[in-house]
């Protein structure tokens, strides 16, 4: 709320911001980063989401009553002027150490994600720009709550301590503008339910950069997933300023650490003749595209043992639809927003296309087959605190679908899925096992953004020169 | 192989080893490391003037629908109405769910409705 705060300000008008205990310090860093580091803040104290009605009107009574009368009507009273301080030229040496000395540092300054880091050497840098030919001080975006600049230069830089390969460059481009587009709203991914930012790679690329898209595709262990999913966590920390406690403005209440990049299995895409997952997202087939989501769930392993593709959508209507998805689509109600993400085993996938299913036949099966009682609904989003959500009222302002209101019946089944076409589906994972899996997306923030990698044009020349030497 | 190397490094060999390790000047290489973040693109500017009186003034409120806004509201309301004659307030419905779907349009939206309903200070809730 501190962005509409500081709206209110750039117009002239005074405000003061309520903000509970546990956010002052995410107050303070979006504060600052949106110029206003000195904005009257009154505290709501402790968590309002657990105090009974009497406690409740006490405490706004007796100690956030006065802190707003305070914050609106007392002068501020300036601090010292922030003295200018000197940042570092991008090729200019921060500290010269031992890889255990430069490790310390980095980790006393949250500039690392509690592992150990390879050393941004000027030389390692420059490895990785020569896989762009981007001019390093391009300012791709400025990445919210901290709002500093993402450039192409502070992208190698993170790339080069996350443990990339110089050659994965041209794809940590395309994530950092996924990020930086305002409809990610990367600004939120410091919001409690903890999400994370999950990539999945299409295209050639996934082979030609030795990418796991079969079994363990989600484990750590293979350096090009690994290392391209650790260096999107570092990258949020160190540009958009996620911290966590005790100073940070990460607030994910439990948290889950970074998703290694998912790669898509083509050839079982192409074996059974379905489209991947590039051309839904509005590329064509061969095109190397990234894609990157929220992730704030994941379902149980789902496994499915049959030959009948019906049999095999009911149970995943079952796990990942009513199980996994039935609980945090309510928020997606709240925020009309809602894309999960279904991951197929390439055994699943085949037993659909044998019996002429195709992945809109499936998004249409979750689409009219997994529904909730709208009362459950509201009663989760109530919980989360979303106090002031109505499924009706969503309806009246054209945020959700008639489907959602079709009767006054507080008990009315509603859609868990509110679009079929939101419902997004690659095909990866052991091919020996019958498995699927379902990840649930923290609905308006972090929509699926997908982006075409480019590459510079000596790309083979380059590749050649940088793979490892067996 | 990796068991002949282990039992090299066991009992008082591997103690002295350790010991030369952790009190001898390093020999690893050492390097020079650039910065991981980058430039702040904003510049900090001062809150405005705060209204010294709030009797007679007009209060807009902004809400994003969390956290039970719409029971500690009309609290304030009341008691700010006790305190300060006249005072006014243009509630949060006015201006819509500020985090919800809408969110950047709704808050486009802000100047315009400050400016029609002349409000003179904001409360604005919850969270940052």
């Amino acid at each position: 709320m501190l962005r509409a705060s500081a709206a209110v300000e750039r117009v002239g008008v005074p405000t003061v911001s309520i903000i509970s205990s546990g956010f002052l310090k995410q107050a303070a860093v979006v504060a600052r980063g949106l110029g206003l580091p000195e904005m009257a803040i009154a505290e709501f104290p402790g968590v309002p989401m657990t105090q009974s009605k009497e406690e409740l009107r006490r405490q706004v009574v007796e100690l956030l009553l006065p802190r707003v009368i305070e914050g609106l009507s007392k002068p501020i009273q300036r601090g010292e002027p922030e003295r200018e301080v000197l940042l570092p030229q991008p090729e200019e040496a921060v500290m010269s150490g031992t890889l255990d000395e430069i490790n310390d540092y980095f980790h006393e300054r949250d500039w690392s994600d509690g592992l150990p880091i390879v050393p941004p050497t000027q030389e390692r840098v420059h490895r990785f720009l020569q896989f762009t030919e981007r001019d390093p001080r391009e300012v791709i975006g400025v990445c919210p709550p901290a709002n500093r600049e993402a450039t192409v230069w502070n992208v190698a830089v993170n790339g080069v301590m996350a443990g990339c390969r110089p050659e994965y460059m041209p794809i940590l481009l395309a994530i950092v503008e996924i990020i930086c587009t305002p409809e990610y709203k990367i600004e939120d991914a410091g919001s409690t339910p903890g999400w994370e930012s999950l990539i999945t790679l299409s295209g050639p690329l996934v082979k030609a950069l030795g990418f796991n898209a079969g079994q363990g595709v989600m484990r750590t262990g293979k350096q090009a997933n690994t290392s391209v999913g650790r260096f999107l966590r570092l990258f949020i920390r160190n540009v958009a300023g996620f911290t966590h406690a005790p100073e940070g403005a990460d607030k994910g209440s439990i948290g889950q650490s970074f998703l290694v990049a998912m790669a898509e299995n083509e050839d079982a895409v192409a074996d059974i003749g379905w489209q991947p997952y590039s051309v839904d997202r509005g590329f064509k087939a061969g095109d190397n595209v990234v894609t990157v989501q929220s992730v704030v769930a994941i379902s149980a392993p789902t496994y499915s043992g049959t030959e009948s593709a019906e049999e095999h959508m009911k149970i995943i209507a079952d796990v990942i639809g009513e199980r996994a998805c039935g609980y945090w689509t309510a928020i997606g109600m709240v925020y009309a927003n809602w894309h999960p993400l279904i991951v197929l085993g390439p055994s699943i996938a085949k037993v659909f296309a044998k019996d002429g299913w195709n992945k809109d036949d499936i998004r249409r099966y979750l689409y009219e087959h997994v529904k909730m009682p709208a009362s459950r609904a509201e009663h989760y989003a109530w919980h989360c605190g979303q106090t002031g959500f109505r499924v009706t009222e969503a309806v009246k302002l054209g945020l959700l679908p008639h489907a959602y209101h079709e009767s006054d019946d507080p008990d009315r089944l509603i859609p868990v899925f509110q679009r079929p076409e939101w419902i997004g589906i690659v095909i990866a994972g052991d091919w020996g096992r019958n498995q699927s899996k379902g990840y649930v997306c923290n609905h308006v923030q972090g929509v699926p953004t997908s982006r075409k990698i480019v590459l510079p044009g000596n790309w083979d020349a380059l590749l050649a020169a940088s793979r490892p030497k067996s | 192989m990796l068991f002949s190397m282990a039992s090299c490094f066991t009992g008082t060999r591997r103690s002295q080893l350790l010991i030369m390790s952790i009190h001898s000047p390093s020999t690893e290489p050492a390097y020079d490391v650039v910065w991981p973040l980058g430039k702040p693109a904003y510049a900090a500017r001062a809150p405005n003037q705060r209204v010294a009186d709030l009797s007679n003034k007009v209060i807009g409120e902004t809400w994003d629908y969390l956290f039970r806004g719409e029971e500690w509201f009309p609290i304030l309301r009341e008691e700010l109405a006790k305190r300060y004659p006249g005072i006014r307030f243009v509630t949060y419905d006015t201006f819509g769910n500020l985090h919800g779907p809408n969110q950047r349009a709704l808050i486009a939206k802000v100047p315009a409705l400050l400016a029609e309903h002349k409000i003179d200070a904001v409360i604005s809730g919850i969270g940052a």
